[in-house]
This record gives structure tokens, sequence and C-alpha cells, in this order.
């Protein structure tokens, strides 16, 4: 029989399936729009660039260096559209309603980032899947696993970043042009798109500091094996520590921040 | 012996600061277990570390009794959110103590959102799903079995009228039906608490008739109704108790008839005059009436009958106009609401002359 707490996680996950599955809107935005990327932005450049693409000491097809990039980027769309969705809850009240069902913050949490990712799952296998047969994306399958692993830890973090920032917004021009200007700086100043070596000194530094890069970097690695394990091991435990903060920034918002 | 009505209730607990829960009270001879609430010396101040804090509740005391229907009246600011929300958790008191059903709202906050169902004065619905499935995932998070959620959603929205817009999506609906849908959703459940804040606001008169109803029967079979309400008739023709409250404070309390004896003293006079209607109203500008309203060819005017004779005031109508009816009553609940909080210095509008 199930627990209260199990029972409460899947109301929360029911909660966020029936949404997703009723709108074509939730659906293009989290399972589409990186594919699209990948189809359409992803083949012109990998044309544009017929000789490779650079990266370290590889050379490979831009195909292939984009498809950790677009893993990275439905990580972070998927987080970025649940923000949303906690700012539209909230906005319509009905996320103050969540809080007087008798369940827990964290239980509330819990279910919120299990279904995203799930999500992010299916995400990862579709691109993949689309990379490998669609684009003969040479996929180190060894590491795959770990690609998954990868989606999944990189999905918290940004789940907990901009939620944090989400529950803390209260005007909706503020928090979309909060979201516009994350969306632009932490995307382009990273290594989603190209690799950093080339770029200007400042641009390589901020792409350095970003989150975005360190997660980017660590599923180009297990994916079509790009950077070396010493860099990678450190962007990795970066990235832990970002998703650890995150995680107490946005408990500490529901629990203070929301509730005085 | 005089009957203890809830205004003595509160006198005493107010002096009784630590009350065992379970058993009966020393002074009352009541069980503490038939409460559904008990508020004590509630402060609660927003802004509190700035140099402009704001005092919501200001030493509020209340007790709803189980199985009553508790209506919390006031007007804009008196603070009644701010109650609801300490009381479904979704806030924490600066000072004093609240207690539902025996258990603390702030160390017990989890045990106490499992025995209570809530409709916030948003319009908390989701908006991408439809009817049917707001019904149905807000049954799930309150633990109803499965195999029963699609009969009662169906029950549900046949009382309330909802079964036509069954599969469509709330964000295409009417402000109307959005209110209604939220009022449904606490009918899906058996909580034995229900906060109702400003439920039938928004509602045409045949739906707001549907929620109070079904509000009337929930009391009846035993659970404990608190809600707040701007509409003083709908709160005078369902409440048990009645409390209004101003600027965080408690005014009165009681059934609502000991509270209309708040306002005893006012009279109610309807005249209606024969076509064309009264001469100018002007002519009653030198009483100090409580309200005066002036409709087409009816005259309403409430009046302390401490301060002016009603006497005077049935002469000066009478000179108005034809009188073909005459209506002298005693206070409304309207009046004590207006004298309670004109007591305070600040009348909220009594001379209001509609076209």
């Amino acid at each position: 029989m199930e627990g209260p707490a199990v029972t409460m996680i899947l109301a929360v996950m029911y909660r966020e399936y029936r949404i997703r599955t009723t709108s074509l809107t939730w659906a293009f935005y989290d399972l589409i729009m990186p594919l699209t990327y990948l189809l359409l932005f992803g083949i012109g450049l990998d044309r544009a660039f017929a000789s490779g693409i650079t990266a370290g000491d590889r050379t490979v097809g831009y195909n292939a260096f984009f498809l950790a990039g677009v893993l990275s980027m439905a990580s972070f769309g998927i987080a970025i559209n649940t923000a949303y969705g906690f700012f539209v809850d909230r906005d319509n009240g009905i996320f103050y309603e969540f809080l007087t069902y008798p369940m827990t913050r964290a239980q509330f949490l819990v279910g919120k980032i299990m279904f995203n990712c799930i999500l992010s799952i299916v995400q990862a296998v579709l691109t993949i899947s689309m990379g490998t047969l669609l684009l003969s994306i040479p996929l180190h399958w060894e590491t795959a696993g770990l690609a998954i692993a990868g989606v999944i830890v990189g999905t918290g973090g940004w789940f907990f970043f901009l939620s944090g920032f989400a529950l803390r917004f209260r005007r909706n021009d503020m928090f979309n042009t909060f979201i516009n200007i994350a969306y632009f700086l932490l995307m382009f100043a990273s290594s989603l798109f190209y690799p950093l070596e080339g770029l200007p000194d400042w641009l390589r530094a901020a792409s350095f500091a970003n989150p975005l890069t360190w997660h980017t970097d660590v599923l180009r690695f297990v994916t079509v094996g790009i950077g070396t394990p010493g860099t990678i091991v450190i962007e990795a435990g970066a990235f832990l520590v970002f998703l650890t903060v995150s995680f107490f920034f946005a408990v500490r918002t529901l629990q203070h921040g929301v509730v005085k | 012996m005089p009957e203890i009505g809830p205004v003595s209730l509160i006198l005493l607990t107010n002096r009784c600061r630590f009350i065992d829960w379970a058993c009966t009270h020393p002074v009352l001879a009541i069980s503490m277990s038939n409460l559904a609430i008990l508020v004590e010396d509630l402060v609660k101040v927003y802004e509190e570390r700035t140099d402009h804090p704001v005092r919501a509740l200001d030493g509020l005391s209340l007790v709803v009794r189980q199985g009553e229907i508790f209506g919390l009246l006031g007007r804009n600011g008196a603070g009644k959110t701010t109650l609801l929300r300490i009381l479904t958790t979704l806030s924490r008191p600066t000072a004093g103590t609240v207690t539902v059903l025996g258990l603390d709202v702030v160390q017990q906050s989890y045990a106490v959102r499992r025995q209570l169902c809530a409709v916030l004065q948003e319009n908390a619905v989701e908006i991408f799903l439809s009817v049917e499935d707001n019904l149905s995932t807000y049954a799930r998070f309150h633990s109803i079995p499965r195999r029963e959620i699609g009969a009662r959603a169906g029950a549900v929205m046949e009382q309330f009228g909802l079964r036509e817009y069954r599969t469509q999506k709330v964000i295409d609906l009417s402000g109307g039906l959005k209110r209604r849908l939220q009022v449904a959703k606490v009918f899906m459940v058996d909580k034995p608490l229900v906060f109702l804040d400003e439920a039938t606001t928004g509602m045409d008169p045949i739906n707001r008739r549907t929620t109070l109803d079904a509000i009337r029967e929930q009391a009846r079979k035993g659970r404990t109704i608190f809600l707040t309400t701007h509409m003083l008739e709908e709160a005078e023709e369902l409440c048990d108790t009645i409390a209004i409250i101003d600027k965080g404070k408690r005014l009165a309390v009681g059934d609502p008839r000991t509270v209309k004896s708040f306002g005893s003293r006012v009279v109610d006079i309807r005249v209606t005059y024969a076509p064309p209607g009264p001469a100018s109203v002007a002519r009653l500008s030198p009483f100090p009436l409580m309200r005066l309203e002036h409709r087409n060819t009816t005259i309403d005017v409430a009046l302390d009958a401490d301060r002016i004779s009603p006497f005077e005031v049935l002469q000066e109508l009478g000179r108005l106009g034809t009188v073909v009816n005459l209506e002298v009553t005693e206070g409304s609940l309207e009046d004590a609401f207006f004298e309670l909080l004109g007591s305070k210095g600040d009348t909220p509008a009594p001379w209001r002359d509609r076209p």
C-alpha cells in the first residue's frame, strides 16, 4: 500500500503529467524544440563547417560536437519551463493552494523534480536516437548511461536554480525579462554552441564560470569523448556544488520567501 | 441561568493560557475537544524589521466549534485573509497561539493540513487542465481512492452545473465558472475543516444559492466551515457564529442575533411612494442618519434611535410624497457592521444615493 509521502509525490507527478500531455505547447517546448535545434540548426552548421570543428585536440563533425549542447539545452529548457510553470501557478493562486494540501514542501519539490527528470530522460533518449540514427553521430555507447545520469543531474541543478527565482519574482514582466536575459547570457556565454578555445578572453572567462559550460562539457565527454578527464572531473564537481547550493536556495525560498 | 455565548467563551479562554485540549474546560464545563479552532492573542506583523511594520492582526482571539459555520466579516484590510493564511499554515504568527483540531499550526503544520481543505481568494484553479482533470488531480492530492474519483467528480460537476464544461480547458472559462470550479473542488473531499475565502464572489444568484446549499449540507454532515465574506446577508443567513474584525482586532462575535444586537438601537425604515416618487431627499440632511438610500420611488433609511427620534424622521419622510407602503424593522447585520466600524471613528460611507 502506498504511504502518504509516495501518494503525494505521485499526485504531484500526475498533475505535471496531465498538464504536459494535454497541451501541445508544453510538448513542443519540452521535447520538440531541442530536436529542431539539432535537426535544423545543427545540420546547417554541420554543412557550413564541412571540415569539422576542433575542440581541444580533436576534430569532429559539428553534429557530434553539438549533441551534448542539445542535451544540455534540453535540461536547461525543461527547467525554464518548470520555473515558468511555478510562476504561472503563483500568479493565478493555485501555488498557494498547493501549500495548503496535505503534503510537505519537500514532497512537493521531489514530485516536481522527479517528473522533470523523467521528462529529461525521454528527451535525452529522443535526442540521442535522432542523432545516431538520422545524423550518424558516433556515440560512445559504453558511457551512454553516464550521459543519462548527467542529463538528470543537470535538470535538477537548473530546476532548483530557476525555481528559486520564479518563487521570488512578483511581477510577470520582471520574471520574463530575467528568464530571457538568463537564457541568452547562459546559452551564448557557454560551450553549448561552439568550442571556447577561439573566443576572446573575456567571453572565454565568462563561459568557464558558467554552470551550463560545466554541464555541457561533462555531457560532451561522455557522449563523444571530447575533453580531458582532469578538467571534466573538476567541472562535474563544480556542477554538483552548483546543484547543492541551488537546492538550498530553492528550499529556503519555499520555506521563508513564500510562507512569511 | 444565562446561556454562555461565544463572546463569553472567548473572554474566559483568554484568561486560560494553557489549555489541555483533551480535558474539560474548568470554567465553561465544555470539552475542549469540541473546538475546531482556538485562536489566542494572535499577532501578525508584516515588514517587521522595517521602519513601517504593518500590524495585520493585533491580539485577536476566536473560538470556532466543530460542526458550525463560522463567518468572519470585516472590511478590506481588516485582517481576514491574514487570519485565514495562518489557519491554513500559509503564514506564521508573529505572536500568540493557534490550534486547529487540537494541532498547533506552527509546530504541527503538516498534520493541520491533513485536516483541512481551502478555497482561497484568488481564482486558484489549474488553468492548463480541463474541468474534470482539475477535480481529479485535487482528489488525488487529498488521497481519495482512484476508483471513487470518477463518481465523485461526476456528482460534483452535476451539483455545480459544470458537466457541459467537463473537457474544456479552464484557461478558456469565464471568471465566474473558474470560481465555481474552485469552490466545487472542496466538495470532492471529506476533510473535517473547510476554509472558504469569499467563496461566492463573482457567482450568479443561482450558483450562489447552490453553493450556499452545499455549504449548509456539509455542515449538517459535521464538517466545520470557516468562511469570510463581504456579503452580510449571506453571512446572516448561513452562519451559526459571526465575528467582525477590524484593524486586526475583534469587534464583535456571537450568533447572528447577538451580533445584530450591537446594532439594536438601529431602526430601518423603508418608505415607498406613489409615482413620481419622493420630493428631494435633501430635506433629510439635517438628520444624522446612518444610511440613506434613494432608488426610484423608494427610500431606505437606517438611524440610531438613541440619537434621533424615529417618529421625527417618519414625519419628515411623510412630507416627501404620497406614501403607499411603510416598513419599520429592527437593525440588520449590515447596520451592526456599520455601527461597529463607525464606532471606531471612520464609518464607511453611510450616505448612498442610487440612481
